[in-house]
Order: C-alpha cells, then sequence, then structure tokens
C-alpha cells in the first residue's frame, strides 16, 4: 500500500515477466483496467507497483487453427462478441460475453483475461470457458504452460494477476454440440443473480451427454454433469427440465447471499438458470438471448 | 435555435429545447467539482463505523504526519470555532424534540457513517490515506436501528438528555371517526411497509470554500438548493456575518431534494478554507452519497368503508425511522406524509397519528415527494386493498371516492385548501392511453396459458410550492429583468435549477411578456452575490414563483420600454405593436422602430423621449402566491401549499413466477400541472418520477445489518433501473387552471415517485392475485416475489381462477 506507487510499461512479455519475478509483494498487473481501477478509485486497493502489460501487441488478437480457437488473454470483450471465429466455433462464448454489463466502457476496455483473472463470482466468461472445457497458458518466471480451465480453478497458488500473466486462451469446437446460456439479472444494469452455459449433445431428439455449469449461486462456479448423466438416452421433456432444475439447486453447496438476493432463492434459481440454459441449446432458434 | 415570436405564436406551451441544455451534452457544464483554483487543498472526512458508539479518543498525530497534510481536525476542534448548525425546519416548530447537530461528532456518534474527524491535504489521494490513518477509539453501544422497536418501553435513548426517541407526534384529526367505523359495512386493514430508497442524484455532493484574503471573506462554490438561506446558516455556525460569505450554486447535476442544507460538510469545509488561508475541496464519494436517507414508513391503515366502495373514514398510525438527528430538513417529510392525508379522496372522518422516530441509521434529507409520496404509496396500495376484499375493481373504488371536480376549491380534513382538479377525468384518460380494455383482455387470455399478467392503478395529489411560517421555507420568490442597451436581456431570480430546466421555462414566460427571441434572454441563478434574495428550488415552486415574480418584472420593464417607443414614434403607447422586434404603430404605417433602438434610446435619452421612465429598464418584483394561508383558521389549521397538482398511473407488468421478476410492459400518467409552460420540460419531470417510482417499487434498497452498519456501498448494491429496464411511458396532460397563479400553474416537478411506485405494486398483486399473493411490503424484489409466491397457500395452476 503506497500512496506513491510506481508504474512500468514493459515492451514485450518477457520483460513483463522479468520485472515481475525481480518485484516483491504490492505488484498489480493491469492491462484494460476495468477491474483495478474501479477499486483504486475505491480506495479498496492501493498498489505499490502497477505493471501495464496493455502495449504487449503479442497478446491481443484471436486466431483459429482447425478447430481450435486461440485468444490473446488482452483481447477486448467486443472483438470477442462480433469475431466471425468465435461465433463459429464458440458461439457460447460470444453470447456469455455479450451478456456482461458494464456498458460500451467495459466492453470495449476490459479484456477477456481480466475477466479470468480477476476470478470474480458474479463474471460471466468463466461458466461458458469451463462448459466448453477450455484451456489456458500463463507465463511466469519459470515459464510457458498450458493447463485446462478446470485445473487453473482448483489451483489457489497460480500467481496471476502478480507473478504470473495470463496469455492466451484456448477452447476446441466439437461442433456436434449444442449450447445455451441464461442469466438471471435484477435490472440491465445489475450483476447476475445466477448464470447457466449448458453444452449438450444429441443424437436426434435423445440427450447423449449434458454439461450445465452455474455461476452467480455459489462463490465458486457449480459444473454439473455426472449428476445429470441420468437424463441422457432419452428426449428431453417437461419432467426432464424439472429434474434438471432440482439436481442443479442441489448442486449448489453454499449459495452467496448478498443483495443480489438471498440464498434460499439463490439456490433456487440456480435450478432455474441451468434448466433454462439447457431449453435455450435445445431450441436454438429462440434460444440465444433468452 | 428557438423560433422568434410570431404574432400569436407565444413560446408559453411549447416545446422549447433547454438553454442550459448544450453544455452538459457537450460535456462543457461547469458542475461544482470543475471549479480548481490555485493552491487548491482537498479534504477526506472519517466517519464513524459504528451506528452508536463513545467517542473515548481521536489521535490525529499519525495523520498529521504523512507529506502534504496540511491540517487534521476532530470534533472537539471544531466545536471550538463553530456553533451548532441551524436547522433547516426546526421540530420544536411542531412540538418535536431538539438536538445539537456538530459539524464533526463530539463524544458519541448516534448513526454509522456520521462524520468524526477530517484531513485536509494537498490532494485528494493524500487526504484519502492520511484519513485512514486517524485513530479513533470507540466504546460501541447498543443500536437502535428499527423504529417501533425505539418506542419500546426501555429501549436506549440516542440522543443524551431525551426522555424518549419520539422525534415527534402529530395526530391529524378531523370529524367523528369512532362513528364512521361503526357504520360503516367493513372495516379493511392494510398494513404498508415503506423501505428506506433515495434519490442518488448522478452528481454528488461537493463544495468548495475559498478564502478571500482581500475582503476577509469566503466564497462557497457549492451543490446547494438553496443558496441565500444556505447562507445564513453558515453566518450562524462559522460566527460570521451573513455579508461576508458568498455561495455560488453552478449546473447542478440532479438534487431532488439530497442538496438541502443542514449537512455538516456545508460549514466544516468553509471553516478549514478559513483555518489554511487556501481553497479546500470536499467531493462526496458515492458511499457517503447512499448514507443520505428517506422514505422509510411503517402504516397500520384501517378503512371504514361501505359494499359499494365508499370509503367513510380512515384511520392511519405510522412510524417514520427518520434516523439520528440532523439540521436537513429530513425529517418534514413524515409530517407531509400525514398533513397531505387522505389525498384525493373525500373521505371526512380521520384519525391519522404520525410518529417521526430517531433511530441510529443515518439521517435523513429530504427527497423528491417529500413524505407526500409516501402517503400516495400508502393510501394507493390500501385502496386497491378494499377494492380486492369487495371483489370490485381498483378503478371503481376510486372513481366512487375522488372529490368531484366540481367540488374546488376544497377544503381538506387536514386543513389545506386544495385548489382545482379532475381526478376522476385524469384517471380515464390515463386508461385510454394505456388500452385499459385490451389490457384486460390480455390478462384474461395470458391466465390460460399461464403467464402472470397485472394492471395496476394509482393516483397521486402532489401538493407543491409550500410555505411553512417561521421557517425558510417560503411561498414566494423574486426575479429581476434588466434589459441592456443593446436590447438583450438578463434574467436573474431566486430560485434555482437542480438541472430540470426551469430557467428555460421562465425564459418562454419572460421572451412572451417582454415580446423578445428567447435566445436574447440569459439567465443567471445561484450567485448571492447577484441574484435577488431567493430560496432557490424545492417543492416544485420554480416555475410557479421563479416564473411568476419575472412575469410581473418583465411586464414593468416592457411598459417602460412601451413607453420609450411610444414618445419616439410620437404615437400614443396603445397603438404600439411588437413583432420580431420591431415596433409599428397601428396609426402611423410609416412608423418603425427596432425594440433596441428603443432600448438604446431607454438609456441614452434620458432627458428627452426617455423622461418618462426611470432608467434602467431594471425591475425587480416578488410572486406571493395568494392562496397560501398562514393565518390559523376556527380548527387551527393553515394552508400551507399554493398548488395542488396531481396525476394517475397506471402500469401493465408480467411477474415471472419461476423467478419471481417483475417486467413491466406499458406505463401510462396524466397528470395535471395547470397551465404547461414547455410540454417537455414536464413530460421529462414526469417520466424521472416514474424512474424514481419504479425503482423504489422492485429494486432500489438501502440496507442494514442488525447492528446499524449500512451494508449498501455503491451502484453494485443500490440497484436503480437502466433506460433498457424503462417501459414505453404515456404521458397525457389533463390541465385544470390554478385560479391563484400566474397562467393557472401548479408544480410540475414533484409528483410522481409513490403513484408510480404503487402502480407498480398494485400491478403486481393484480397479477399474482390467482395465486393468493399479496404484497404491501416495498420493494417488490424478485426474491422476495419468489418466496410470496413460494408460501402463497394456492399453488401456482395455470389458468386458476380469480
Amino acid at each position: 500500500m503506497s500512496l506513491y506507487p510506481s508504474y512500468a510499461r514493459p515492451r514485450s512479455l518477457q520483460q513483463a515477466v522479468d520485472l515481475l519475478s525481480g518485484l516483491q509483494g504490492g505488484v498489480v498487473v493491469i492491462a484494460g483496467g476495468q477491474e483495478i481501477l474501479p477499486s483504486v478509485n475505491y480506495g479498496v486497493l492501493m498498489p505499490d507497483v502497477y505493471v501495464d502489460i496493455g502495449g504487449i501487441e503479442e497478446l491481443i488478437g484471436i486466431s483459429s487453427v482447425g478447430d481450435e480457437l486461440v485468444m490473446g488473454a488482452l483481447t477486448v470483450h467486443r472483438d470477442i462478441q462480433g469475431h466471425a471465429d468465435v461465433q463459429r466455433l464458440a458461439p457460447l462464448l460470444a453470447q456469455s460475453v455479450s451478456a456482461m454489463g458494464g456498458g460500451w466502457q467495459v466492453h470495449n476496455r476490459g479484456t477477456i483475461g481480466g475477466n479470468i483473472v480477476a476470478m470474480h463470482p458474479l463474471y460471466d466468461i468463466a461458466p461458458s470457458l469451463l462448459a466448453l472445457q477450455a484451456d489456458i497458458e500463463l507465463i511466469d518466471a519459470a515459464g510457458t504452460r498450458r493447463l485446462s480451465f478446470a485445473d487453473l480453478l482448483a489451483d489457489s497458488s497460480h500467481g496471476l494477476g502478480t507473478k504470473a500473466i495470463l496469455t492466451r486462451v484456448f477452447v476446441t469446437a466439437s461442433p456436434q454440440s449444442s449450447w445455451g446460456y441464461y442469466k438471471l439479472k435484477n435490472t440491465s444494469g445489475a450483476y447476475g443473480s445466477a448464470n447457466a452455459a449448458a453444452v449438450l449433445e444429441t443424437e436426434g431428439e435423445i440427450l447423449t451427454a449434458i454439461r450445465v455449469v452455474i455461476g452467480a449461486a455459489a462463490d465458486q462456479l457449480t459444473l454439473v454433469s455426472d449428476a445429470l448423466a441420468g437424463l441422457t438416452g432419452a428426449a428431453y421433456d417437461a419432467a426432464a427440465g424439472a429434474e434438471i432444475e432440482r439436481i442443479c439447486a442441489q448442486a449448489i453447496g453454499t449459495p452467496l447471499s448478498d443483495h443480489q438476493g438471498d440464498g434460499t432463492w439463490r439456490r433456487a434459481m440456480a435450478g432455474v438458470v441451468a434448466r433454462r440454459a439447457v431449453e435455450a441449446a435445445l431450441l436454438p432458434a429462440t434460444g440465444p438471448d433468452s | 435555435m428557438a423560433d422568434s415570436p410570431d404574432g400569436d405564436l407565444k413560446y408559453v406551451g411549447r416545446s422549447i429545447r433547454t438553454k442550459e441544455g448544450r453544455a452538459p451534452l457537450i460535456g462543457k457544464a461547469k458542475y461544482t467539482s470543475d471549479y480548481a483554483f490555485a493552491g487548491q487543498l482537498h479534504a477526506c472526512i472519517v466517519r464513524s463505523p459504528h451506528a452508536a458508539a463513545r467517542i473515548n479518543r481521536v489521535d490525529l498525530s499519525a495523520a498529521t504526519r504523512v507529506a502534504g497534510v496540511r491540517l487534521a481536525m476532530h470534533g472537539a476542534d471544531v466545536a471550538a470555532l463553530t456553533d451548532p448548525i441551524p436547522d433547516y425546519l426546526e421540530p420544536a416548530l411542531f412540538g418535536g424534540k431538539a438536538a445539537a447537530h456538530r459539524c464533526l461528532a463530539i463524544d458519541e456518534v448516534w448513526c454509522y457513517g456520521q462524520p468524526v474527524a477530517v484531513v485536509v491535504a494537498e490532494d485528494m489521494r493524500t487526504a484519502r490515506y492520511a484519513a485512514a490513518r486517524v485513530q479513533v477509539d470507540y466504546t460501541p453501544l447498543e443500536a437502535v436501528v428499527d423504529a417501533e422497536a425505539a418506542l419500546a418501553v426501555g429501549a436506549r435513548t440516542i440522543v443524551p438528555g431525551w426522555d424518549d426517541n419520539l422525534l415527534m407526534h402529530v395526530p391529524f384529526m378531523h370529524g367523528d371517526t369512532v362513528a364512521a367505523f361503526e357504520s360503516a359495512d367493513q372495516v379493511v386493514s392494510t398494513e404498508v411497509k415503506i423501505h428506506r430508497f433515495s434519490t442518488q442524484p448522478m452528481e454528488t455532493r461537493c463544495y468548495n470554500a475559498v478564502w478571500e484574503h482581500n475582503t476577509e471573506s469566503i466564497t462557497l462554490y457549492g451543490t446547494s438548493q438553496n443558496p441565500h438561506p444556505l447562507r445564513l446558516v453558515l453566518a450562524q455556525t462559522l460566527r460570521m456575518p451573513e455579508n461576508k460569505i458568498r455561495i455560488i450554486a453552478s449546473t447542478i447535476g440532479g438534487a431532488f431534494g439530497l442538496k438541502m442544507h443542514g449537512h455538516p460538510e456545508e460549514g466544516l469545509i468553509c471553516l478549514l478554507a478559513k483555518l489554511t488561508g487556501q481553497p479546500v475541496k470536499w467531493l462526496e464519494s458515492r458511499e457517503e452519497c447512499l448514507l443520505i436517507g428517506a422514505r422509510e414508513q411503517k402504516h397500520y391503515i384501517e378503512m371504514a368503508v361501505n359494499n359499494d366502495g365508499t370509503v367513510l373514514g380512515l384511520r392511519d398510525r405510522f412510524y417514520a425511522n427518520t434516523g439520528a438527528p440532523s439540521a436537513c430538513p429530513g425529517w418534514g417529510m413524515a409530517f407531509l406524509t400525514g398533513l397531505t392525508m387522505p389525498g384525493p379522496y373525500k373521505v371526512r372522518d380521520i384519525d391519522v397519528q404520525m410518529h417521526a422516530v430517531s433511530t441510529n441509521k443515518p439521517s435523513w434529507n429530504a427527497a423528491r415527494g417529500y413524505g407526500k409520496e409516501s402517503t400516495a404509496i400508502a393510501l394507493e396500495l390500501a385502496m386497491d386493498n378494499v377494492a380486492r376484499q369487495l371483489g370490485v375493481s381498483p378503478v371503481t373504488v376510486r372513481l366512487k371516492n375522488f372529490i368531484g371536480k366540481d367540488e374546488f376549491p376544497y377544503d381538506s380534513p387536514t386543513g389545506l385548501l386544495y385548489d382545482s382538479g379532475d381526478y376522476a377525468g385524469a384517471v380515464e384518460k390515463t386508461l385510454q392511453a394505456i388500452d385499459y380494455d385490451d389490457c384486460l383482455e390480455e390478462q384474461a387470455s395470458a391466465r390460460e396459458s399461464g403467464r402472470y399478467i397485472g394492471i395496476g392503478v394509482a393516483f397521486e395529489l402532489t401538493p407543491e410550492g409550500g410555505a411553512i411560517p417561521g421557517s425558510m421555507v417560503v411561498g414566494y420568490d423574486t426575479s429581476s429583468v434588466r434589459v441592456g442597451p443593446d436590447g438583450t436581456v438578463r434574467l436573474l431570480t431566486g430560485v434555482t435549477s437542480p438541472g430540470t430546466g426551469n430557467a428555460t421555462g421562465i425564459a418562454q414566460i419572460v421572451a412572451d411578456e417582454l415580446g423578445v427571441d428567447i435566445d436574447a434572454i440569459e439567465v443567471l441563478q445561484g450567485d448571492t452575490n447577484a441574484s435577488p434574495y431567493g430560496f432557490g428550488n424545492y417543492s416544485g415552486r420554480s416555475t410557479i414563483v421563479g416564473g411568476g415574480s419575472a412575469a410581473l418584472a418583465a411586464q414593468d420593464v416592457r411598459l417602460m420600454i412601451d413607453k420609450v417607443a411610444a414618445a419616439l414614434l410620437e404615437v400614443e403607447r396603445s397603438s404600439l405593436v411588437l413583432q420580431r422586434g420591431v415596433y409599428t404603430s397601428t396609426a402611423d404605417s410609416s412608423a418603425s422602430v427596432t425594440f433596441a433602438e428603443v432600448c438604446y434610446a431607454a438609456y441614452t435619452r434620458a432627458y428627452d423621449v426617455a423622461l418618462c421612465i426611470d432608467p434602467p429598464l431594471e425591475a425587480t418584483r416578488t410572486f406571493r402566491p395568494p392562496s397560501i394561508r398562514h393565518t390559523p383558521d376556527a380548527n387551527g389549521n393553515i394552508n400551507p401549499y399554493p398548488s395542488y397538482s396531481n396525476a394517475a398511473y397506471a402500469t401493465v407488468c408480467e411477474v415471472d413466477v419461476q423467478t419471481g421478476q417483475v417486467k413491466l410492459l406499458k406505463f401510462a400518467v396524466t397528470h395535471d400541472c395547470g397551465k404547461v409552460i414547455n410540454p417537455i420540460l414536464v413530460e421529462g419531470q414526469a417520466c424521472g418520477a416514474i424512474g424514481f417510482g419504479i425503482g423504489g417499487a422492485l429494486t432500489e434498497d438501502v440496507r442494514y445489518d442488525a447492528s446499524g452498519r449500512q451494508l449498501t456501498r455503491s451502484f453494485m448494491d443500490y440497484v436503480m433501473p437502466r433506460m433498457s429496464d424503462m417501459p414505453p411511458i404515456a404521458v397525457e396532460h389533463h390541465d385544470m387552471p390554478n385560479p391563484g397563479n400566474y397562467l393557472g400553474l401548479k408544480g410540475a416537478g414533484e409528483a410522481g415517485v409513490g403513484g408510480s411506485a404503487a402502480a407498480v405494486v398494485n400491478a403486481v398483486n393484480n397479477a399474482l392475485q390467482p395465486l393468493g399473493v399479496v404484497m404491501n411490503e416495498l420493494p417488490l424484489t424478485a426474491p422476495r416475489v419468489w418466496a410470496a409466491i413460494q408460501q402463497a397457500s394456492v399453488a401456482p395452476t395455470p389458468g386458476g381462477d380469480q
């Protein structure tokens, strides 16, 4: 905590990593600033050193290699929303990034990397990444490594934001799957009270795989897939919907209870958004912005 | 780009784009925080983290050691140099209790967020950093948070020396309520809980005080709705003569009552400037702004009704949680809630018991509606309950009980004198605007398919332009009109603008009275060294008294100019015609002179053609609405209001019964503000009030934990509707001119928060009627609506009967 913080703007990823490895505590990595600056303005955060990676070109941009979508960590939300490769390979991600609040400023300045590193339980991108079984790549003094997003969530010593830099996000498309995203919020400007990303596989009418990730209902994402296995092998119907709602609500261990809504409601809503995300996946014509 | 007046085409009544709107749109408006001066210092205030505590010691030493800190003070330091802040509105005037209000707390804190110490530094970050190093040793005390619990026997009194926590109790009684209740077919009871929600202007408060070394005086650039009355308060607080203080209230980004004075920071920042000899600025954070409360009331209503829907009598016992005592006028909202019962309804036998209660929650300040919104919420929810109990339409119950349009002027049971209105007509127009019959059909068919659509109707009577004897809440105001030798106009008025565009409305009036182009008029408001002594903006008064007084002044100046024109043209004044800036005469077709030439002559030919006037071309006049009566009548009542604007509201909602979410599909309002000076200004006000009402009814809520700590600290928690949450709004005008005021004006700025909130609640209850859900506790957040549906005895059955 310093009244007179230092500021560094490294020109390459290697410079940034070298800089971070030489610094002690009180460091924040900043890029779009949509996470850090409100905290600083609010007096919650007073870093000693800002390491601004916003100028590192190699971290910006979207490309695809075969069925794999590769997004630089500094890609801003608006570029993800409209990008043809994202629409083609991971439309669920485009949808959830579009559902994000904060208006034009956040969409134009906020980055996918910043959103992930914040690890905020109410944010929109993480449920989709987990549902899509995304990978991420990070770099620190020990070098570059690629790991699954699920493993990242389980690892509390990743050092992202202070010691390590998130570099890329990878999503591999699975052409036979369908998807849905449902976000419940109290006003259009509010954070979500519960949201769900669903990825399904079907053969004709028959469900063959269901993977649902619920966000904003607990302090961590809730992945529900094994518990839903009993619903595969049959067509979706109202009874299946009620069962999804029940199972997903039950999957929430300790629900959040805050201004967005009390715990009892949040748990119930986890079920409702899960069902609605699944229904959106099954009815693509009406699904995407349900 | 205003049109010039052309024949009968006047400015009044037309939608003129605001004169003052351009600067904010292009980012050039100068808000108080935009003022910065050489040597500018910044203040940060240390606030209590406890709702109630004894202050044992305030240690400023660590703060003063921070480089860049210029001054740090605690309560005792400040108290030695200041007097208590005088009340904007003294509770004692109404038989209430008194408390000493200090800029910084001494010995005890009475609420979470109360200022305890202050640090001044060379920049804001340093001030904040140093403020975090002020050490305050508290002994927490038991916090009194709930209003009714605060009145319980044995409750801790929050102000030392008080017998109890009842700030004030006022009975509003008329007729024979006992007999009315005995003779009625039924008694319908309704408990209405109105939560704490506030106004949250986008521009928070800011004070920037400058010590003027040459004149040993203070100039305060401040977000003030009432610069002249604030000057008197500062004079008393700072022990300075009033003429050594100047207040400049520049562009205001919304006020809604929150910038009426009594705030501890006003005097404090002036003192800091005086002590440091340098400009000191304090800008309120959103977290601080959210501390300012309003509205929280619990009503226990009983209505004596006949089976045909006639309401014979009203009993209401209500408790307002006004928070810790403060010098701000917020507590008066509770008084007006009682005074304005029973609103638009012709109920003569009433027994309304108002209890304004002090607690350890942060203080109230005035908030748009000033208690009248709570009258509307309480009455309108109760009226719907009557309709439900009797099994009749909510529209029928209202039409049955309205004061008729031929019954004005109407003496209310609390002594108010309603000027005019057509309440039934306004409701009918609103129902047409919302296609009520179609909505009923849509509702029925939606229920068949398991969807829950509801229609809500509500009415709000909004007395505006108030005047309370013995206070700085006055009914009149003053304007000066000055026409220069080039024919351009400087208009100075004692009313100020919180951003509503009233300067444009007043300019329209002056343009018509003078016969000039509106672009030739510049309006100045809010500078105590320039404007006539005035009382600023509150209570929907600015156009009534600012416009009324400006019209009188403009008429005086116009007469002077006409006289000079007649002398110049050597014609009778009665033969003059002024069109498009040129005087001609019906008596002499060759006579012609421009308005500007006449004005130049008025200044430069004082010894020939202008001998008939006293230059300069200036006049200052006051408009004092005649219907205000401060001499008590036989029952001891006064009429503090010159205008009784009113409006009918209707909305259609759909409730998602799986989530409890309410979506508003349509909204309509029919508003009576007397003569409409500028439709877009009035409609803007109406839509803004509806936004407040919708937010208050559905999502906005300031919450506390059990120990009285405020949990709501940012817009993440205090959720206001965004544009995309607003339904389409149809605004209809239904103008019943006010016989007492210039042009028949009534207030237009304050109305609508309560009526629109009540319409939303009534719509939700109407939607959920098949499920047996009735909610009279605001706000109707999704979790609460969902919980009420879960608890309802009838399970959700699509197409279930009424």
